[in-house]
């Protein structure tokens, strides 16, 4: 299969922006990672946009007014995995020698507050109070402490160390650091899980340029390498995000992250303790928690050792979410799994500044979200 | 001259007929005739193993609270529940068929524990616009 690579990446900040409306947002994110790719707009031969909340056409009203040149551009939604499944797509049309030069954006514009359920949930789950996405996410967090013990000081200490990294990521909504004790007395939004665990929904836009990997010395002299990108959609009863109504109590498939983790290890060649560095899905503190599990980090029950240990921190063998997360960026969900992946890149090119992991040379980004959407892409320098 | 209104379920394929009285009134379950695995309501294929031969039945009534959570806030959208709003539990409640069901919990948030007995209700939870009961569920500590 044709290896592809990306040439160019760029970010519009996380976070909310009044005076600003989602094409501009789009189309910064967009003008950067073509100057990062030295190319212009009439260079990239088709386009896709990630997006849950934007309007139909959003893609062609975002990238049509940077020169009509007539290159189809397709808008693609996954939920949380939205960034992911339109990367493989675009990647899919580079093998499949269609296209060579492709750009994929995320970008989103997010209402205030708590996310529309009827985008979600059925009538019936809003009428009787099942739509608070937090709730999915604490039932699995408690569902993990009466199994195996975990605490709410790890699950604090992941919140304590993502907004600790933040600290150092200009492209994040929050840049702040707060204490394990400030984190634990800020008000529960769903038991177990407090208000300084949880991400916020909010505005941002990240982008990509692909292009075949034997091509991508005529744009960069540091290109970056696609190992494995690896949408997918949980097996039967493998996993409870939104919008659920029940679980079989009696099938044990393994979760969509194991899944999808477990396909892109093999596609990359390599397993997850050759990885230097980790973009993973934090909607709260605890998800993070399972998924360095689920990812094979350790052993189910085992990621709140690691987090006693540092083994996550920036200096810590397994770096997790050295951009600060989801917790502390927030989820502009079409943009979320883009902006992964612009840390990633800028990780594996040295450029990461004060949250540079040292000498990573391959990095995961993971997104999982409503309807068990779910995507893990790994890079190599 | 006003019609007194009926009883309906708020979904469906949820609950068993007749509505009354509520007592009787168990969640329907669909079980595939190949695989044996049960969903939650009237459906068209197994989500396990995609088998079109379903058989409903009634689920117990009875179960236990596999995990849980207590919504602090008020849910977002048309919730029907109290107003003024009043923290509840939420759960998956497993019954002895090997199905866990989403419900509210009706019980003090600050009493519920994983592993707790637990048993349906089904009771009405609005007047619809054409006055009817719209009868849905939770369950309440045995």
């Amino acid at each position: 299969m044709k290896e592809v690579a990306i040439i160019g990446a760029g970010i519009h900040k996380f976070g909310r922006f009044e005076n600003k409306s989602y094409l501009d947002l789009g189309q910064e994110a967009a003008q950067m990672a073509m100057k990062d790719a030295n190319l212009e707009w009439k260079d990239i031969q088709m386009a896709y946009l990630s997006k849950m909340y934007l309007p139909a056409t959003s893609g062609a009203r975002i990238l049509k007014p940077l020169g009509a040149t007539g290159i189809p551009i397709c808008d693609i939604e996954a939920a949380c995995a939205s960034g992911g499944i339109a990367l493989s797509q675009a990647i899919l049309g580079i093998q499949s020698g269609a296209f060579d030069v492709v750009m994929v954006l995320g970008v989103e514009k997010m209402p205030r507050g708590f996310m529309d359920p009827s985008m979600i949930y059925e009538k019936w789950q809003i009428q009787m109070g099942m739509d608070t996405n937090p709730s999915y996410w604490a039932m699995r967090a408690r569902r993990h402490m009466y199994e195996y013990g975990t605490t709410d000081l790890h699950i604090a200490k992941v919140a304590y160390k993502n907004h600790k990294n933040s600290v150092h990521n200009p492209y994040s909504m929050y840049q702040k650091a707060f204490t394990i004790e400030e984190i634990l007395k800020s008000p529960l939004v769903c038991d177990p899980i407090h208000l300084l665990e949880i991400c916020a929904p909010n505005e941002g836009a990240a982008a990509v340029i692909l292009c075949p990997k034997d091509k991508a010395a005529k744009y960069t002299t540091q290109p970056i390498a696609i190992a494995a990108c690896v949408p997918t959609n949980a097996y039967y009863s493998a996993d409870f995000r939104a919008p659920l109504d029940s679980l079989s109590a009696k099938a044990n498939n393994p979760g969509p992250t194991e899944v999808a983790a477990k396909k892109a290890y093999e596609q990359a060649g390599i397993g997850p303790r050759e990885i230097n560095c980790f973009e993973v899905q934090d909607t709260d503190a605890f998800c993070e928690v399972e998924i360095t599990e689920q990812l094979g980090l350790c052993k189910f029950g085992e990621a709140g050792r690691l987090l006693d240990e540092g083994v996550t921190e920036i200096g810590g063998k397994y770096p997790i979410n050295m951009s600060g997360g989801l917790i502390s960026k927030g989820e502009p969900i079409g943009a979320s799994h883009l902006g992964q992946v612009f840390e990633v890149v800028q990780q594996l090119r040295g450029k990461a500044g004060k949250r540079q992991v040292p000498n990573a040379k391959v990095g995961l980004a993971h997104v999982l979200g409503a309807g068990n959407n779910c995507a893990v892409t790994i890079l190599k320098r | 001259m006003s019609m007194e209104g009926k009883q309906i379920p708020i979904r469906e394929g949820l609950l068993t007929t007749p509505l009354a009285p509520p007592e009787k009134v168990t969640l329907v379950g669909s079980k595939c005739g190949k695989c044996g695995e049960i969903s939650l309501g009237k459906r068209v294929q197994c989500s396990n193993c995609g088998a079109s031969r379903l058989e409903e039945m009634p689920l117990s009534k009875k179960g236990k609270l596999w995990t849980y959570t207590v919504i602090r806030h008020k849910p977002p959208g048309d919730y029907k529940g109290p107003d003024p709003f009043v923290p509840f539990g939420l759960g998956l409640v497993e019954l002895p068929e090997g199905i866990r069901v989403m419900a509210p919990i009706q019980a003090d948030p600050e009493k519920i524990k994983v592993g707790m007995e637990l048993e349906l209700e089904v009771y009405p939870l609005y007047r619809d616009e054409n006055k009817n009961e719209v009868m849905a569920f939770r369950f309440r500590p045995v």
